[in-house]
């Protein structure tokens, strides 16, 4: 079995298992199940970023705010449909990820994570204030009650806007997948690897980076406006799910599974939801020990296994495959020297 | 006219002179070499002319276009390719896709087709990886076509580097010190390599290089640089015997 097969197998079989599964379960499990397919899109937007181009960001849930709120004030206070506003929310976050792409243009490694930082820090005064929604019509504390929306004139309840949240996800991350392996993917290796070589064989890095950064932010955007309808509202202040901690902790989830790596964004996206729901059941602990135990695992993670859990289990298994398909061919034929 | 005509460029870093009024021509199927001690300017020439850095003053024509101004991806579109002196090569990518990197650069953007695995973004795949095989058995080096650039020892990471510029089916070739870190041996090899692509790939070319050896072997032009200068120019016999190189070379006691 060639780890090909295995990935043809594996992947559609654990996929059906993950959509499967909330259908056995109430109402409040299929909403952080759709929370989680809207985390997982937002994982896969920092692995297009990070992974393939080599750029960081702290503000993808800055982001993911643009497409939230546009969702909840088009869709709560203007009664706007679902999928325009979810259109616009997505445009807007790209937008806006051009707009941090043209500063990050000239920057690198730490002083573009302080950009990014910087840019997650505004969206939290700004955007996720308290009070900012209250001048258009909303709550202080942003839009309580985003509705579930319906498709094709059938109304999406918790199980089926799991389900379609989730096969977004899939299709953006086929996408992800495609591009990766073609051509685009390997200018955008090119670029992460040497920019000065890439540009003297032909390639506009400006653009390319561009490119990169309001692809990544509108998946961003789109995460955030599937996350609002999961969550059923879009809360700004300081209980927001979309601040900058939580910026930090995806990039955090995402070192830890592995940048590089489209399933490590899927794994992310339910790890970030149900492991705090995890912690909610354990005795002593809460799910605002997240964020301190998230850290103590990527120590151990960076000092044992820099390149991520998910990517080194990737490789295990192919070099196990390969071992096993080294031992079955026909063993040589002995050479009669010894007895003789 | 000339391939490449490089006019009064001038260049300072702070209060250095790193090029001051630089003249140097490359006709169409020569090989040009700049030569110089550490220091003279070579690989800020180089820079200015792939539009890695700008010249503070002075023009450089290729095909009779002004390149000042230009950016990197677009001169490289014109068919400037340049190697490094510093190996630049895409580290955690194989040795083919390399190469395949130089071809994908100049086809169409594509994004759309390669999301979608379109037919006619396999056809171009399929087209770039024969082109980059081709040439990587022009260089005799097609049986590392699939090994990770990083693994290689510097003298096949050299010549990856020269099989990735040629992909770019470049008609003006820069070479940054390529002998560096090669023995003898190898530096013969890549002599041939360089009158071979120049014959058959109808590439010119501008050399860098301390190893006089190779210099003198291919080039059929010299321009020799001294603190930013061209302190003489002419054919390698009369550049061998100029009194004013071995003093710049040697030092005023020679």
């Amino acid at each position: 079995m060639t780890p090909t097969m295995l990935r043809r197998v594996l992947i559609p079989a654990g996929f059906a298992v993950v959509a499967i599964e909330p259908w056995f379960n109430d109402f409040s499990v299929q909403g952080s199940a759709g929370r989680a397919a809207a985390t997982a899109l937002l994982a896969l937007s920092l692995v297009l970023l990070t992974g393939l181009v080599g750029q960081v960001s702290f503000c993808q849930y800055s982001f993911a705010a643009l497409g939230a709120f546009t969702v909840g004030s088009l869709v709560v206070g203007h009664g706007v449909n679902f999928w325009l506003a979810a259109l616009l929310g997505t445009a807007f976050a790209g937008v806006g990820g051009v707009l941090v792409g043209i500063p990050a243009l000239r920057l690198q490694g730490l002083l573009l994570a302080v950009l990014t930082v910087m840019v997650a820090l505004f969206v939290d005064v700004t955007v996720l204030a308290p009070g900012t929604w209250d001048g258009f019509s909303g709550g202080v504390n942003g839009w309580p009650l985003v509705p579930y929306p319906s498709l094709f004139g059938h109304q999406l309840g918790s199980y089926t806007f799991y389900l379609f949240a989730l096969a977004v996800f899939a299709v953006a991350a086929l996408l992800v997948w495609n591009l990766r392996n073609g051509k685009t993917g390997r200018v955008l290796r090119a670029v992460r690897d040497s920019e000065v070589a890439s540009s003297t064989l032909g390639i506009n890095v400006a653009g390319w980076k561009l490119t990169a950064f309001g692809v990544s932010a509108a998946l961003a955007g789109l995460a955030g406006a599937l996350q609002a309808v999961a969550d059923g509202s879009a809360s700004a202040g300081s209980q927001s799910a979309y601040s900058f901690q939580w910026s930090v902790a995806l990039v955090a989830t995402i070192t830890v599974f592995g940048a590089s790596s489209i399933l490590s964004a899927a794994v992310a996206g339910f790890f970030i939801v149900f492991g705090q729901q995890f912690l909610d059941k354990i005795p002593g602990l809460s799910h605002q020990w997240f964020n301190l135990i998230l850290g103590g695992i990527l120590i151990l993670q960076l000092v044992f296994n820099p390149d991520g859990v998910v990517v080194k289990t990737q490789r295990d298994i192919r070099h196990l495959l390969h071992r096993r398909s080294q031992r079955t061919q026909p063993l040589p034929v002995p050479a009669q020297t010894e007895a003789a | 006219m000339a391939l490449l005509e490089v006019g009064r460029v001038s260049k300072h870093f702070g209060g250095v002179n790193a090029l001051q009024d630089v003249s140097t021509l490359v006709h169409r199927g020569e090989i040009v070499g700049l030569i110089g001690p550490n220091g003279a300017g070579k690989t800020t020439l180089f820079n200015c002319i792939s539009g890695v850095e700008s010249p503070a003053s002075g023009r450089i024509l290729f095909e009779g276009r002004d390149l000042i101004g230009m950016p990197p991806h677009r001169r490289a579109r014109l068919g400037i390719a340049r190697t490094f002196q510093n190996l630049q090569l895409f580290g955690s990518m194989s040795v083919l896709e390399n190469c395949m990197v130089s071809i994908d650069a100049s086809a169409r953007r594509g994004v759309v087709g390669d999301a979608l695995r379109l037919p006619w973004a396999r056809f171009e795949e399929h087209r770039a990886r024969e082109r980059a095989l081709a040439v990587l058995h022009f260089l005799d080096i097609a049986g590392a076509a699939s090994e990770r650039s990083q693994d290689l020892p510097t003298g096949l990471q050299r010549r990856v580097e020269l099989a990735r510029a040629l992909c770019l089916r470049p008609s003006l070739l820069l070479l940054d010190e390529p002998a560096a870190g090669l023995d003898a041996e190898e530096t013969i090899e890549l002599a041939g390599f360089l009158r071979k692509a120049r014959e058959r790939l109808d590439v010119s070319m501008l050399l860098v290089d301390h190893d006089m050896s190779l210099v003198m072997r291919v080039c059929d032009h010299i321009t020799v640089l001294d603190f930013g200068r061209v302190i003489a120019t002419g054919d390698p016999s009369v550049i061998r015997s100029d009194p004013v190189v071995i003093t710049a070379y040697l030092g005023e006691a020679a």
